[in-house]
């Protein structure tokens, strides 16, 4: 096929398509619908993973939670709820225990307190007593100012590092590094802020006051409270070792028999990866499969009007034939007119798209935090290569046929 | 240039439309030499077109061989007929067949774009081929902007564009005033003079005098081969061929 036969064969199309806007237009609804489908699963998806990945970040690739609770939902409510709670003084042997970790550290929190900072009181937020360790995880990395120290853990000191939902709450527009806080009557100075750690999956993070665990004993007691060991590994590649000797520490402490099932959970970041397997399944089947509806349907329009072209213009392929075209040209041609025809309706889906994707964002709070303005790029580029692929499917029954008319027979027809 | 330029062997076309079986050639031997003017004639459903088809290789023979320029083209197929078509044979139709949206000069270049040639030699071979049938002045006219006669002038530039070893006509002048077919006859036997082959099917005694040789067919066999001593030259005047025409 040369340069000149590939040229006549867009123009051609591109006055096929021209000649027949409307038509054109309406055959290719179908693929504009599969397309807008594609892209807006593709465009959710992609939120839905940035937040993920986001909150696996923020919580630690290489971190373990030991905990009453299973954050995949896998175990069954009842069994779970009918766990005794991780006492402080478990925590602590499975903390003392632990040979492989880089370092373990308790987590407990108290919720319903009540808070206040000058005019403002609060009984939203968490209280969590930790150690000073905790500020060496990403969830303890701090904005502004520092976590507190070890000095401050040992002495009970009333300092506070607030999470980022808080700050804003507590001292709005103000800075709140210095400033003075009351929680359950008891004032603390708040020396650091951390990041922005939440996500649609959990806002949880930036909701949380952290205050060192002495302190914490001494507000709160420690009955009735289940603790979380937050266990860093230190690295992906040692989670597997980490969490076997975790799971060992944990059963032994917990004076499990050997057959007994394990009365805790250790949990992992990845867990959310988990959680969202269901929504993303859900996403990807509506989408894929109301696409693919649509396509089936634009495809069965395609053909069609591709034959009906073809039918209208046999006199012009017994002609192009007479003066020496051979069947790959006159395929080719319709080829490209059915892939363009295809090409218009996706274009035409990727600005409504798009247009959606600024709507949506603008008109639905909190949607800002994990969906792009846009579709990404790289799906805009699968849908163009797909709808493409759709149209040369569509294409290819009509421009065989084409291709194999007798050049009298056609030249006759008219 | 000793080999002819066509050999026909015992060449027959049989049509099967369902019920009955047409043969429209039932055995044509004959030779045709470079540089020949043939004029074919006979009556209606004779086979003439039929014939013209085969030897323009827009159509197989059902049985018999055709040799064109030594090669047998007789059971090539679609694809390599094309390139044949494309390279070899220029070919005039009755109904002058140019696409009806594209100028005068798009026309002549369509043969050039299905052999590759580059945009700009096409412009410029397009131009010389409608200048030299004398539409030098029309190179932008849609065939709707031009008078039949101009129209199966740009078809026959066409068919010069890709510089042939043959030229064929299907009763070029059939759809012509006499005055316009008389003019394309002129032109037909310009072309002769300079060189090229031209096989042309017609009706008419005046028009078949400008050929070398006549061709009669019937019933899809040849009826006659006869040379014609005199063929009317290019020189012929306008009134002269007029008087031609209506004597005959
Ligand atoms: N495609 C076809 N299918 C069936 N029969 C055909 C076909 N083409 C031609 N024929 C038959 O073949 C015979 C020869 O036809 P052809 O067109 O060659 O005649 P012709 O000499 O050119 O006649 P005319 O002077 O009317 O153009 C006729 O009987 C015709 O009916
Ligand atoms: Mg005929």
């Amino acid at each position: 096929m040369t340069l000149p036969e590939i040229r006549e064969a867009v123009s051609v199309a591109l006055e096929a398509i021209r000649l027949n806007f409307f038509r054109s237009l309406l055959t290719t609804i179908g693929i504009a619908i599969g397309t807008l489908f594609v892209c807006l699963m593709a465009w959710l998806l992609y939120g839905l993973d940035t937040s993920l990945n986001r909150t696996i970040a923020s919580l630690g690739s290489d971190m373990l939670y030991a905990d009453k609770w299973d954050w995949t939902g896998r175990t069954r409510w009842t069994e779970v709820r009918s766990r005794k709670d991780i006492t402080y003084w478990q925590a602590r042997a499975v903390i003392e225990g632990l040979r492989t970790a880089e370092f373990a550290v308790p987590l407990v929190w108290a919720r319903g307190a009540r808070i206040s900072a000058g005019p403002i009181t609060t009984t939203d937020a968490v209280v969590t007593g930790t150690l000073s360790l905790y500020g060496k995880t990403p969830s303890g990395t701090t904005a502004a100012g520092r976590f507190f120290s070890l000095a401050e853990d040992r002495s009970a000191t009333p300092v506070a590092v607030l999470g980022y939902k808080v700050a804003q709450q507590l001292f709005p527009k103000q800075n709140p590094l210095g400033k003075l806080l009351h929680i359950a009557g008891i004032p603390f100075t708040v020396i650091g802020v951390v990041e922005q750690q939440g996500t649609i999956f959990s806002s949880f993070e930036d909701e949380q006051i952290f205050i060192p665990l002495p302190m914490f004993v001494r507000l709160f007691g420690l009955t009735k409270r289940s603790f979380v060991i937050a266990v860093k590994a230190g690295s992906e590649e040692r989670l597997e070792l980490v969490r076997h000797e975790l799971r060992g520490v944990m059963r032994r402490v917990r004076g499990l028999a050997p057959e007994a099932p394990d009365d805790f959970s250790i949990n992992e970041a990845q867990a959310f990866r988990e959680q969202i397997a269901g929504l993303r399944q859900a996403v990807w089947g509506t989408g894929i499969s109301m696409s693919m509806l649509s396509f089936v349907v634009g495809i069965i329009g395609i053909v069609n009007i591709m034959f009906v072209s073809v039918a209208e213009r046999t006199y012009e392929i017994g002609l192009r034939k007479a003066v020496g075209a051979r069947r790959r040209s006159i395929a080719l041609q319709f080829l490209i007119e059915s892939a363009l025809l295809c090409l218009v309706g996706a274009s035409a889906a990727l600005a409504i798209g798009n247009a959606i994707a600024l709507l949506v964002r603008a008109a639905i709070p909190g949607t800002g935090e994990f969906l792009t303005p846009y579709i990404p790029p790289h799906h805009m580029g699968i849908a163009l290569v797909v709808a493409s692929t759709a149209g040369i499917i569509a294409g290819w029954a009509p421009a065989m046929r084409a291709a194999r008319l007798h050049p009298i027979v056609a030249l006759r027809h008219e | 240039m000793d080999t002819p330029l066509i050999v026909l062997e015992k060449l027959t076309k049989v049509y099967s439309t369902g019920a009955e079986d047409v043969y429209a050639l039932r055995g044509i031997s004959l030779q045709i030499r470079a540089n020949e003017f043939v004029a074919i004639m006979g009556p209606s459903g004779s086979g003439k077109s039929t014939l013209l088809h085969i030897l323009g290789c827009l159509d197989s023979p059902t049985s018999g061989r055709y040799l064109f320029r030594g090669r047998d083209v007789s059971q090539l197929n679609d694809d390599e007929l094309a390139r044949i078509r494309n390279r070899e044979i220029g070919f005039v139709f009755q109904a002058f067949n140019l696409l009806p949206r594209a100028t005068a000069l798009k026309n002549v270049e369509l043969p050039l774009i299905y052999a590759g040639v580059p945009a700009e030699e096409r412009r410029q071979r397009a131009r010389a081929a409608l200048e030299a049938v004398g539409l030098g002045d029309r190179l932008s006219h849609r065939p709707n902007e031009l008078s039949g006669g101009q129209r199966q002038r740009v078809a026959i530039a066409r068919a010069l564009v890709i510089r042939p070893s043959l030229i064929l006509a299907d009763e070029p002048t059939g759809n012509l005033d006499t005055a316009s077919g008389q003019e394309i006859m002129r032109l037909f036997s310009e072309l002769w003079s300079q060189g090229n082959t031209i096989v042309l099917v017609t009706h008419e005694e005046y028009i078949a005098r400008y050929a070398q040789r006549i061709i009669r067919l019937r019933d899809g066999r040849v009826e006659s081969d006869t040379p014609n001593p005199e063929p009317l030259s290019v020189l012929v005047t306008a009134e002269d061929s007029h008087d031609i025409a209506g004597n005959s």
